[in-house]
Formats: C-alpha cells, sequence, structure tokens
C-alpha cells in the first residue's frame, strides 16, 4: 500500500503505523464519565467499505493523519492532517 | 564425452556457436552455446531423461521452454551455492554450470523407487490422508521422515549462501510486464510519449514468443523488428530495460514484486554483486504482456521423456538451433501445432504424421503437410506414447477408433494456450472462461493494469501488436503524456488460431488400462485421480486442489489446472466455468527467501544502535547484550572471572560500597517545551508537575487510556516552559508517538512543542557512596555540587571539562548517592574516560545491566518485567502518585471495579526460605499443600536476582493480595525447571528501605 | 559529608588542560580511511562525511511564526520552507523537518552556539549537533545506490534541487534532501540518527561497492 501523506507525498506503508478508528473523540476533563470513556476505549465500528482512521507518518513527519479507506479494497479516498491548524494561520 | 551436439541444427538459432559453454549434468560433461538455455542445451546432447517424478519416480523429460516447466527441475550449481527445484528450461546456460537431477536413487537412470509406480493403487488421491492414518504417533517418527525421502524435490544446500542479495526501490509511470511483441509495442509506444517506462521480462534475451518463431513484421525478419525497437528503446534515458526480471507479484496501489536475476547466469558473482536483486515497482499503469502457456493432452504416457509441447519443440528449433527429436509425430487440436510441423520439417526432421481431431483442417494447412512429405490424421488422436526412458512410439486411434502405432522419438503436443493472467488474480479479481478461445481470460483487472496480446487472450502476432501500442499509449495518456502522431501497428504475415481442444484422450473401448494419463506432472496426479477426487466428493476446485495435490509445489498449475477443471467438468456433467478456477496469489514464480531479505540478514538483520560510549565499553572488555535495537554493556568481566554472577557480584559491592558508572545514554530522551508543556504533562502522567520547581526532577507514571502502565522515567525541568523527560529504553518510540498524539489528535491547541533528543546526549550514571567526589573532578568548578546546593532531585544545566555543556541529574535507580550526567554525544566517549581518571583513587568500577538489574530489584524499582502492560499503578504500589484533581491519560479506566479490587495480584517481595536456594522468574505462586493446579495460581514471579549484599535470592513478583501478606509463606512452583520452593512474602526494597542513602 | 575535603583538585587544572583531556569523538569515528571502496576504477560515487556540523531541531509555536521567519532571513538570508524543501546559503542550511519544525544546519560548529542565541524565544530550540550523522552523496550512480533502500522517487522530475524528505532506508530513519549539482550531476545531503551510523554505513558501504567509490574528509587519511 501506498499513503500519501499531505506533508509529504506518496509513500509505502511501511513509513506508517496504523491505529484504527478515527470518529471516536476522547471525553476529556474530570465530568467525563466512566461509561463514556468505556465507549472510546472500546467500541469500535469495523466496516466492510469506507472506513475513517487514524495513521501515524512514524518514519516520516511524525503527523498523526487521518485517512479514509475502503476496507475491502484499501483504496484510499483521502488523507488528512489530524491535527488541523488554527484558523487565520498557514502550514 | 562427446562434445559434438548431435541434435544441434548446422545453422540457425538465435545462439553464438563461437562461444561454447562446458557444463556438468549429473558429472558428465557437456557442451553448449551462448545463448542456451540448460534444458537446450541438454537436448543439443541427446539427454532426454532430466528427472524423475514426485510420487511414482517416473522418467521424466523436458515439456516446455518457459517458466511453467513441471519436470525438468534440477538442483542447479554445488555446495553452498546449490539451488535446488530451478527449471533447466529457464536457467541460462554458463561455461561451467553444474546441475543434477534430483529425486532419484541411486542414479536417474536406474531408480530404486520407481517400484512406487507399480504400487500405483495404494498412491493414488488422497493416500497421505487414507494410508498413514494409524497410530498418531507413527507419524512424526516413521510416516513423514519416509515419505519426506521418497517423495519429495531437490536439496537445499545445507550451508549458509556465500552470496549477497539486494533490495531496490524503482518508480515509473508505466510498468511493462513482458517483452514479447506486445510488451516490446507497449514500451515503445509508452517511451515514444516521454513517460517514464519499465520494462520487465524474466526472459535473458528480450522478444518474447517472437524468438521461438520464424515471422514476418512489415515485411521483414521479426528478430530485426525486435532489434529495432530495443535500440529505439535503448536512445530514451527514462526507459529502463530489465532482462532477466520477474515480475512476480501485484500489490495495492501500483506496487509490483520483481526479482532480478543479476548473475544467475554465472557461476560466482563478480566481486561488489549481488546474485539477485528485489525490486519494489512503484507503477502509476502497467501493462501486462505477459504471454501464453501452452496447454497438454492428457493421454497415457503423456510423461514419457519426448514428449513435448509444441510450441516448445518450435523454440528449441528455432531460438536455440536444436531438434528434440528427428522422426517426429504432431497432435495438435488447433492450427498453431501445424506450425511446429513446418518449422521442424525445415530444419531437417522428419515428420513422420500430423494428427489433427478437428474432423475438417484448413486446406493451406494439408498442403503444407504433403509439401514436407507428413502424413495427415484428421479425426484422431494419440492415444498413448511409450518408451519408458525415452520415447519409442506413439499410438494412433483413427475417426473410427481403429489403432496403429507410429515409431518416434518426438511428440510434439498443441493443445490451445492459456493467457498467462497470474498477476491479474493476485488483487482476488477471478478469470472469466471465453468459450470462444476456450480459455480463461482476465476478470476484473486490479486498478491501473491493463492486459495486451496474447495475455489477454488474443493470441495472434497483429493482435499482440496493435495492443501493445494502444494499451502502452493509453498507459502513458492516463499519467499525463500525450501520445505522439502514432504510426500503424506494422503488418504481420498471416497466422492460423483456429482450436477445438481435447483435454483428455480415454482409454480405448475394452482396453482397461494402458498406463497412467497424467495431469499433473509435477505432483504426479492422473486422470483417474481426478475421477477419484469426484467420486469420493471431492468436486469444489479447492478441494480437488487439495485432496489430489493438483496445480500445488513450483509450478503451481501451470499447465494443469486447465486440464484438471476440464476432467472434473466432464465427471460431474458441467461446463468447465461451472466447474470453477482457482485464483493465483503471488508469487507467479518461485522467489529465493535470500532475495526478499535481501541485504538484511546476519549482523544487518535489524539495525543495531551503539551508544556514544559504545567504543569506551569495549575498551573495557564489556560484554554486549542486545535491549531492543540497542546493544548495551551487560557486563564488565575481569581476567579470572570465569562466571558471569562473579562479575555481576563485583561490580553490584563496588557500587554499594564506592562508586561504579554505568551508560545510561539508551533512555529516550524528549525535549518538551512550549507553554502549556506542563499542563500537557499533567495530563499524560498521572502525577502532578505544575509544581515542580525549575532545576528539579521528579518520577512520572504514564497509563495507557485502557488505565494500565504505559512507561515511567524522570522528567526535570529545565525553565518555567521547558521539560526533558526520560522514558524506558524499549518505549522510547512508543512512548514518542504517544505523546504526538495526544497532542496532535486529543489537544491540538495546546501550545507543546516535542523533539526527541536522544541522539543528542551521552548520559552516565555515577552511582554509590563516593560519586560525588569523583563528579567533582569533572564539573566546572563554578557550579556547586554539594548536597545542599544540589539535593537529591535537583537537575540543572552545567558545565563539564571545561565548558562543555551538561546537564546534571541527582536521580537514583540504584538507591545510593547517584547522579545522571549528560554531555553531548561527541564528548560522551571523553566523560567516560575523564570519570574513570577522576574515580581511580576510589575504585570506580564500570557496570553493565545486570549489576543495574539487581540492585533495582534490591531496592524493588520496577521495570519492563513488571510494566508488561498488564500492570495498574496500583498492583504496583504506586496508586497513591494518581492525582485525584486532574484529569490525565488512563484515570477513568484505572478505576473500573475490576482493576481497584484488592484481590488483585499486587507487586512484592520474595525471598527463599532457605537462603540457599535459587529463585526463578517465570515461577507461580502456589499455596503451601495446595496441588499446582491453575485453581490456586495465586501469581508470578517477574524478577530475580542473586543480591551479593544480603547473600541470597530474592524475587519480585506479582501476587493475590499481595501487599496485605508480608510474612507469609508461599511456594514458587516452577514446573518447567522442576522448581518447587517455599518462599517468604517480605517488602519488595531489600535494601536501604528507609531510602537514607539517596539522600547523603 | 563535606565537599570541601574532596576537592582535590578541580580549581587547579587550567581549564584548557582539562579540555585537552575531552577529545570529541563524532559520529563517523568508525569510517574507514578515506579511499576507494568497492568496484575499482573510476567511482560511480562519491561519499563526502560531514563533521563538525551545527545543528538544531527548530519548532515554532503555532500561528506565530512571523518573528521566526523575520529573524532566520535577518540572519541567514534564509525563508522558512513550509513544504519539505532545503534553502541554502553559503555556510546555512534550513531543512523542513514536519509541519512547523525545521533543522537549522551550520557548515562550522564554532559560533552555532550564538545562532541559537539569536533566535532564543522564537522557537522551542533543540540542539541536534551531536546527535546526527551527516553525509554528502553524489557521483553519476549515487541514485542507483540510494534506490537500494530509499522507498522515495529520486527522480529529478519528482525531487528537484531543494527537495527533502523524512523517509526511512534500510529500517533508519533519514532526513535526505538535494543541494546544488555537482560536476557529476545531484548531490543529496543525508543525516542518519548517530547510533545507526554504523548500521547505515554497512547498508550504504555495501550499495555503493557495486558502483564504486570515493569515500572522503573522514578525517583520516
Amino acid at each position: 500500500m501506498r499513503i500519501t501523506c499531505p506533508h509529504c507525498g506518496a509513500r509505502d506503508v511501511q513509513e506508517f503505523t496504523y491505529l484504527g478508528d478515527a470518529s471516536p473523540s476522547r471525553p476529556d476533563g474530570l465530568e467525563a464519565t466512566e461509561a463514556a470513556m468505556f465507549d472510546y476505549v472500546y467500541q469500535r465500528e469495523n466496516p466492510a467499505g469506507r472506513h475513517r482512521e487514524l495513521w501515524y507518518h512514524g518514519a516520516g513527519c511524525h503527523a498523526w493523519l487521518t485517512v479514509t479507506r475502503d476496507t475491502r479494497t484499501h483504496a484510499i479516498e483521502a488523507v488528512e492532517p489530524t491535527k488541523r491548524p488554527k484558523a487565520g494561520t498557514a502550514a | 564425452m562427446s562434445t559434438k551436439q548431435p541434435f544441434r541444427t548446422a545453422d540457425g538459432g538465435l545462439i553464438d556457436r563461437t562461444q561454447p559453454q562446458s557444463f556438468r549434468f549429473d558429472g558428465t560433461r557437456y557442451e553448449g552455446f551462448a545463448g542456451d538455455t540448460l534444458a537446450s542445451a541438454l537436448l543439443a546432447n541427446g539427454v532426454r531423461l532430466v528427472g524423475r517424478s514426485f510420487k511414482y519416480h517416473r522418467p521424466r523429460g523436458i515439456l516446455s521452454a518457459g517458466p511453467e516447466e513441471p519436470n525438468a527441475l534440477v538442483e542447479l550449481r554445488a555446495g553452498a551455492r546449490r539451488e535446488p527445484n530451478t527449471r533447466a528450461t529457464v536457467t541460462e546456460l554458463y561455461h561451467g554450470l553444474e546441475a543434477r537431477s534430483q529425486n532419484r536413487w541411486p542414479s536417474l537412470a536406474f531408480d530404486v523407487l520407481s517400484i512406487n509406480s507399480l504400487l500405483g493403487p495404494a498412491l493414488t488421491a488422497g493416500f497421505y490422508y487414507k494410508t498413514f492414518m494409524w497410530p498418531a504417533s507413527f507419524w512424526e517418527k516413521l510416516y513423514e521422515p519416509l515419505i519426506r525421502r521418497a517423495a519429495g524435490l531437490g536439496r537445499a544446500a545445507g550451508h549458509e549462501d556465500p552470496d549477497h542479495y539486494e533490495k531496490a526501490f524503482a518508480f515509473c509511470d508505466v510498468l511493462v510486464i513482458g517483452g514479447g511483441p506486445a510488451g516490446l509495442a507497449a514500451a515503445l509506444a509508452a517511451g515514444r510519449t516521454g513517460a517514464r517506462v519499465i520494462l520487465c521480462d524474466e526472459d535473458f534475451r528480450l522478444g518474447g514468443k517472437l524468438l521461438a518463431e520464424k515471422r514476418e513484421i512489415d515485411a521483414r525478419a521479426s528478430s530485426e523488428w525486435i532489434a529495432d525497437t530495443l535500440a529505439e528503446l535503448a536512445g530514451m534515458p527514462d526507459v529502463r530495460i530489465m532482462a532477466r526480471s520477474t515480475v512476480y507479484g501485484v500489490y495495492d496501489h501500483g506496487i509490483y514484486g520483481v526479482i532480478e536475476r543479476v548473475n544467475d547466469h554465472l557461476p560466482i558473482p563478480p566481486a561488489h554483486q549481488p546474485r539477485q536483486r528485489s525490486w519494489r515497482i512503484n507503477a502509476k499503469r502497467a501493462v501486462l504482456a505477459a504471454g501464453a502457456i501452452e496447454r497438454p493432452i492428457v493421454f497415457a504416457g503423456n510423461d514419457t521423456p519426448g514428449v513435448m509441447l509444441a510450441g516448445a519443440v518450435r523454440a528449441y528449433v528455432n531460438r536455440h538451433g536444436v531438434l528434440p527429436g528427428r522422426e517426429a509425430v504432431i497432435f495438435t487440436s488447433g492450427d498453431d501445432g501445424w506450425a511446429t510441423a513446418r518449422d521442424l520439417a525445415a530444419a531437417g526432421a522428419r515428420i513422420a504424421a500430423i494428427v489433427d481431431p478437428r474432423p475438417q483442417i484448413d486446406a493451406g494447412l494439408t498442403a503444407l503437410a504433403s509439401r514436407i512429405g507428413a502424413r495427415v490424421l484428421t479425426g484422431g488422436v494419440v492415444s498413448a506414447a511409450s518408451g519408458g526412458r525415452a520415447l519409442r512410439q506413439v499410438t494412433i486411434r483413427d475417426a473410427s477408433g481403429r489403432e496403429q502405432t507410429i515409431a518416434c522419438d518426438l511428440l510434439a503436443v498443441s493443445n490451445g494456450w492459456n493467457p498467462t493472467l497470474h498477476l491479474t488474480s493476485h488483487q482476488n479479481t477471478r478469470p472469466v472462461w471465453d468459450e470462444a478461445i476456450h480459455a480463461f481470460v482476465p476478470g476484473q483487472m486490479p486498478a491501473g493494469l491493463s492486459v495486451a496480446g496474447s495475455a489477454a487472450g488474443r493470441f495472434s502476432l497483429a493482435q499482440a501488436l496493435e495492443d501493445g501500442a494502444r494499451l502502452g499509449s493509453q498507459a502513458a495518456a492516463d499519467c499525463g503524456f500525450a501520445p505522439t502522431v502514432d504510426a500503424q501497428p506494422p503488418k504481420t504475415d498471416p497466422e492460423g488460431v483456429a482450436l477445438a481442444p481435447v483435454w483428455r484422450v480415454k482409454d480405448g473401448k475394452g482396453r482397461s488400462f494402458r498406463g497412467k494419463a497424467f495431469v499433473d506432472f509435477q505432483n504426479d496426479v492422473t486422470d483417474k485421480d481426478v475421477e477419484l477426487a469426484a467420486r469420493e466428493g471431492f468436486k469444489p476446485v479447492e478441494h480437488l486442489k487439495r485432496y489430489t495435490t493438483l496445480g500445488m509445489a513450483t509450478d503451481q498449475g501451470k499447465t494443469s489446472n486447465i486440464a484438471g477443471l476440464a476432467i472434473m467438468a466432464e465427471q460431474t456433467g458441467k461446463t468447465i466455468p461451472e466447474t470453477g478456477t482457482t485464483i493465483f496469489r503471488p508469487p507467479y514464480t518461485p522467489v529465493a527467501i535470500g532475495a526478499l531479505a535481501g541485504h538484511h540478514r546476519g549482523q544487518d538483520f535489524r539495525p543495531i544502535r551503539l551508544t556514544p560510549t559504545h567504543q569506551w565499553s569495549k575498551d573495557q572488555g564489556a560484554v554486549f547484550v542486545e535491549a531492543g535495537l540497542w546493544l548495551r554493556a551487560q557486563y564488565y568481566p575481569r581476567p579470572g572471572e570465569n562466571d558471569w554472577l562473579v562479575t555481576v557480584n563485583r561490580e553490584v559491592l563496588a557500587v554499594r560500597n564506592g562508586v561504579g558508572l554505568c551508560d545510561v545514554s539508551t533512555l529516550g530522551k524528549i525535549d518538551i517545551q512550549g507553554a502549556d508543556a506542563a499542563g500537557f504533562l499533567e495530563r499524560v502522567y498521572i502525577n502532578g508537575w505544575k509544581a515542580l520547581p525549575v532545576g528539579k526532577a521528579r518520577y512520572g507514571l504514564m497509563l495507557r487510556e485502557d488505565g494500565f502502565v504505559m512507561d515511567d522515567g524522570t522528567t526535570s525541568r529545565l525553565a518555567e516552559t521547558h521539560f526533558v523527560m526520560t522514558t524506558t529504553t524499549a518505549n522510547a518510540a512508543k512512548v514518542m508517538q504517544h505523546l504526538e498524539f495526544c497532542h496532535q489528535v486529543l489537544w491540538p491547541d495546546l501550545d507543546v512543542r516535542m523533539v526527541s533528543v536522544s541522539e543528542q546526549w551521552a548520559q552516565a550514571a555515577i552511582a554509590g557512596p563516593k560519586a560525588r567526589e569523583v563528579l567533582r573532578g569533572v564539573v566546572d568548578a563554578q557550579h556547586d555540587i554539594s548536597n545542599e546546593a544540589f539535593p537529591y532531585l535537583a537537575a540543572r544545566e552545567i558545565t563539564v571539562g571545561g565548558g562543555i555543556p551538561a546537564r546534571l541529574f541527582r536521580i537514583s535507580f540504584s538507591g545510593e548517592l547517584a547522579y545522571e550526567l549528560a554531555v553531548p554525544a561527541d564528548h560522551g566517549d571523553a566523560m567516560m574516560r575523564a570519570l574513570m581518571a577522576a574515580g581511580e583513587p576510589h575504585g570506580i568500577t564500570p557496570y553493565g545491566t545486570e549489576a543495574l538489574g539487581v540492585m533495582r530489584i534490591e531496592k524493588g524499582h520496577v521495570a519492563g518485567n513488571e510494566l508488561n502492560g498488564q500492570t495498574t499503578a496500583r498492583d504496583l504500589g504506586l496508586g497513591k502518585m494518581m492525582s485525584s484533581k486532574k484529569d490525565f491519560i488512563g484515570r477513568l479506566m484505572a478505576g473500573r471495579d475490576a482493576l481497584v479490587e484488592t484481590g488483585r495480584p499486587s507487586f512484592v517481595g520474595f525471598k527463599p526460605v532457605d537462603p540457599n536456594q535459587r529463585l526463578r522468574a517465570g515461577a507461580h505462586f502456589i499455596g503451601v499443600g495446595k496441588p499446582a493446579v491453575m485453581e490456586h495460581d495465586e501469581g508470578y514471579m517477574t524478577s530475580v536476582a542473586y543480591s551479593p549484599n544480603l547473600k541470597h535470592w530474592m524475587g519480585l513478583g506479582l501476587l493475590r493480595n499481595g501487599a496485605s501478606r508480608i510474612g507469609e509463606r508461599i511456594r514458587a512452583v516452577d514446573p518447567v525447571r522442576n522448581g518447587d520452593i517455599e518462599v517468604e512474602i517480605c517488602n519488595p526494597v531489600f535494601v536501604d528501605p528507609e531510602g537514607a542513602r539517596l539522600h547523603v | 559529608m563535606s565537599d570541601a575535603a574532596t576537592i582535590p583538585d578541580a580549581d587547579t587544572i587550567p581549564d584548557a588542560a582539562r579540555k585537552l583531556e575531552w577529545a570529541p569523538r563524532g559520529a563517523w569515528a568508525e569510517l574507514p580511511a578515506d579511499g576507494h571502496l568497492g568496484t575499482p576504477g573510476a567511482a560511480g560515487t562519491t561519499i563526502t562525511a560531514r563533521n563538525g556540523l551545527g545543528i538544531a531541531s527548530l519548532i515554532a509555536a503555532e500561528g506565530s511564526d512571523d518573528a521566526l521567519v523575520q529573524a532566520l532571513k535577518t540572519r541567514f538570508g534564509l525563508d522558512l520552507p513550509s513544504t519539505p524543501l532545503a534553502v541554502r546559503s553559503a555556510t546555512h542550511a534550513l531543512v523542513w523537518a514536519g509541519p512547523g519544525q525545521w533543522l537549522l544546519v551550520a557548515d562550522d560548529r564554532s559560533g552555532f552556539a550564538d545562532d541559537l542565541q539569536a533566535l532564543s524565544g522564537l522557537a522551542a530550540i533543540a540542539e541536534q549537533s551531536d546527535g546526527r550523522a551527516a553525509l554528502t552523496l553524489s557521483g553519476p550512480k549515487i541514485r542507483d545506490a540510494l534506490a537500494k533502500g530509499c522507498m522515495i522517487d529520486l527522480h529529478p522530475s519528482v525531487f528537484p534541487i531543494g527537495a527533502a524528505a523524512l523517509t526511512s532506508i534500510a529500517h533508519i530513519g533519514v532526513h535526505l534532501w538535494r543541494v546544488a549539482d555537482g560536476p557529476d550531476g545531484a548531490v543529496f545531503e543525508i543525516m542518519v540518527a548517530r547510533s545507526m551510523a554504523g548500521s547505515f554505513w554497512s547498508w550504504l558501504s555495501a550499495s555503493v561497492a557495486e558502483f564504486g567509490c570515493t569515500l572522503a574528509a573522514t578525517g583520516r587519511g
């Protein structure tokens, strides 16, 4: 597989580490509940098809990326930096 | 031995008759010419028997002239370079080549196990499953070794391969796979647009099937067209032609695996060159022009040496100038086989008969037959071939069922061609049946791949040239290269492609047993085996394959799959497409493991990391140990110390009683800056950081989000917004990734900026009561490191050696007065030597990871064995560190009921009741007097060491409800090493539990 | 414990004399001596060790790198690249090292402390001078040699002068960029982690051997 890092360009999948589903967001703060955290840590969809997932470009620019991939074909629809620049600033 | 090559034609062929090449086969010396394959050279010398079959040890000859060869497998080269299962048909002849036949004993001509042939009924399909069923214990000891000796392929060398292999990466717009007419046309069309093109061909000579043919292109010999095309391609700077290069696999996103046999055509690769190179080619588009593989016909004795594919016969005649026989019979179900008759006759062979099962034959073909004086039997079949080790005669059955025999030494068989579509199904798509050409053709194509010519089932030369030009141009256009003004595809001479395949010839009426008729030559699968599989219910193709082994082993059924399917279809009354097809997986042809490993073997299996003080450690006589990728000094034996424990005990006592020096450069070091740096640490560590004063270090523990411990280490505050974190050696990269995740994914708005500085700093631990005195000798005088000015957990930027920037941390893993001193890595070596010089009056002693480990166990510090991914902070006795005033990674999940229940195994120490007994890590704790079974398991020993201070073994471990059981006795049971000893549960801190030594 | 009694001569050793004992040992201390490697004849590749560089990571505070941009422009005449590029002056280079992150490279380490001082407060600065092993790679066959491990496309149409990349070669992380062409065509500068310099050399020396290689500036003639 090749993943086109938005910073570095097309790279071999060996340069990346897979994490998984990009959709859960961490329930931050002291007020977060155990149930919500449990869902965040363990509950994952495992779709056959379009999947937004986190990859880490560890052998490249160290960016965490959100990759939209078809799990059946490995076709990659989009790769975006997970960290978005604050409004009004250049990369 | 004669060198006159009796079956070499007088002239012709693409061989260099001025370059004779001497070689040996089974010890006998022969001669061939440059441009020969081993197979063509053997045939030129009249050698027809080249191997024994897998199961029945039947004599076998050369069937094909290409990579599909199932029979002519040899052991190539000798000694450490011996390579088994090499196909003679694609082995380029070189001077000094040495090959041996396989799977025969004691000799090829006389093989004891050919008696297996007579035991046929016992060795039919599924015989493994039926014969060797009982008793089970016999499998390992008797059956398997027996089977392995009797049925097998070649022998591996058994020595380390003396040659080296490489990996390589390439990029192109258009990859063309196959250098035949379609591939050459495709490369030319793409190359002319200016696209970057790579053309791979497995052969050592480009031209593909055209090399085997006498054809005309634009009214000139096809060889001239090949030469012109290659010359034009060679002039294009962005076109790379790779001969001897097999594209063996197609992977996601346009990645192609290629093996380049750089020096397999030489006995020993030249100095500094690899034997083979394993390429990974990244191509935006690819054109598959891999040609086609001819199909045999199943009939009795069809494996007799001298029975050969008709296209292969043409290759030997036209390309190699070899007559595979002098008296030939042609058995062809299509027009293509007639060309073999023509070319054989032109080369001087006599064509005894042309047998074509079709009732009607094109008049041009019959005219050809009369021109060359060949009998024609239309509507007839060859029903048997015989002769044992060399073909002597064939039996022909005419349309009325009458049989006659014809003497001959060559039977050329033609039954149409299968497109070489293997690569199209590597992405899991199935070929589809094309009734018009009686063959499977590529189904849905992998993205970016198109198929040209014979590989697409378009078998004529005109179609190959047309497809190649069109698809090569299209592929380049897809990459943004405008097509050039296109010349019309060249014109070719006419050819016939009509075909009515015959899959097998059954025994004649009333003839019960004529001999075996083979479907799969390499695996000795006969038509009867396929019938048996059908009768026993193994009808789906995947079952057929596994039950009969049809299509397995090195050739993966290249010549057999289709006939196997056809016979199964006939048995089940279905059509071939209804019966199915197997899909192909990489590799297309066998790939040497060495080529896949490339540079990465032995010392280079993976990178090795060396610390900046490695040379110093070597000079001190260190024994090194692998710790992840690092080599770390394990201990420093002195002359006369023959037991590592003696050395380690000395090192431990030296630290506890004087001073020791240890390289700790391998610890991960992460520079963390930014306005929110302290707040960030609060979120990733369980304990508090905002109140840590500048100039101080603190022990930190981090959890995974699921509440289990991830890593620990000390982090120091160098300035208000500047920290340096240390991680364990093992987890340095993992922690960096985790912190980047926390920053980029969880809390992108925090101003925190991180970079690894692990490589920048050489770091040494100076530990022991005399540590400060030693340090005083290297730290520049203006820095006050007295206990008052630089107390326990102080962390400051200082200078050493007269102005060299350094960082000094008063932290201790050993429990002694200790410091860690970090200097820029270039100064690491000098730092160690300076510390040794400064410590000489105090008997400073280098110590390694073993002594470090002993002392941390003496102090009850957790390390890798305890930070094993299954322990919580509470389990390790560190639960009190968890702040309740802030959120941090792992906080909520660590609070789950099951992780806080008091019965969980928790961290305690152990000492043997009998102080002379040795403890073992991994031993499980079982109550005294209870049976050593799972239900009484109460935890296990994680770490043990011998304490030279306590003079007995000590252990750390995780014991159910451990912290409240101090003073109890329990058994440490180690069934693997027959250990079962009584231990006392104790405080995990064995030495200086008050920590007084830290603060002196 | 009394410190006064146990400081024997720290103050009496002159700094200069003490410094002599602290001879630095660079990342390439184990390289073979200057000369020819591999296949005899005209060398297809050239490897030049780069010793004594000043190297530092600069990480900008997000959204506020204007002052950093200006300072770099003023002091070095270099524009901070926002994409994978390396820009070079006669003495310094700025190399993209990830989003918002760069390496400042000084050809000569003396004076580098002043360089960093000048940038103090404008970026998170971490010195890496000792943590990287650097080489210059050139020669007509250098791309063929690099192709034996480099998983990115170095064709001039894709990797022009000034292009930079963070990638890995032979499982070793590398920072690679292309500088102005030399007499033999493309010239690359490359850095690897110091701890892996030996393993990287093992791969590199094996990979260039086929083409012949001139090794220079190792400090051993």
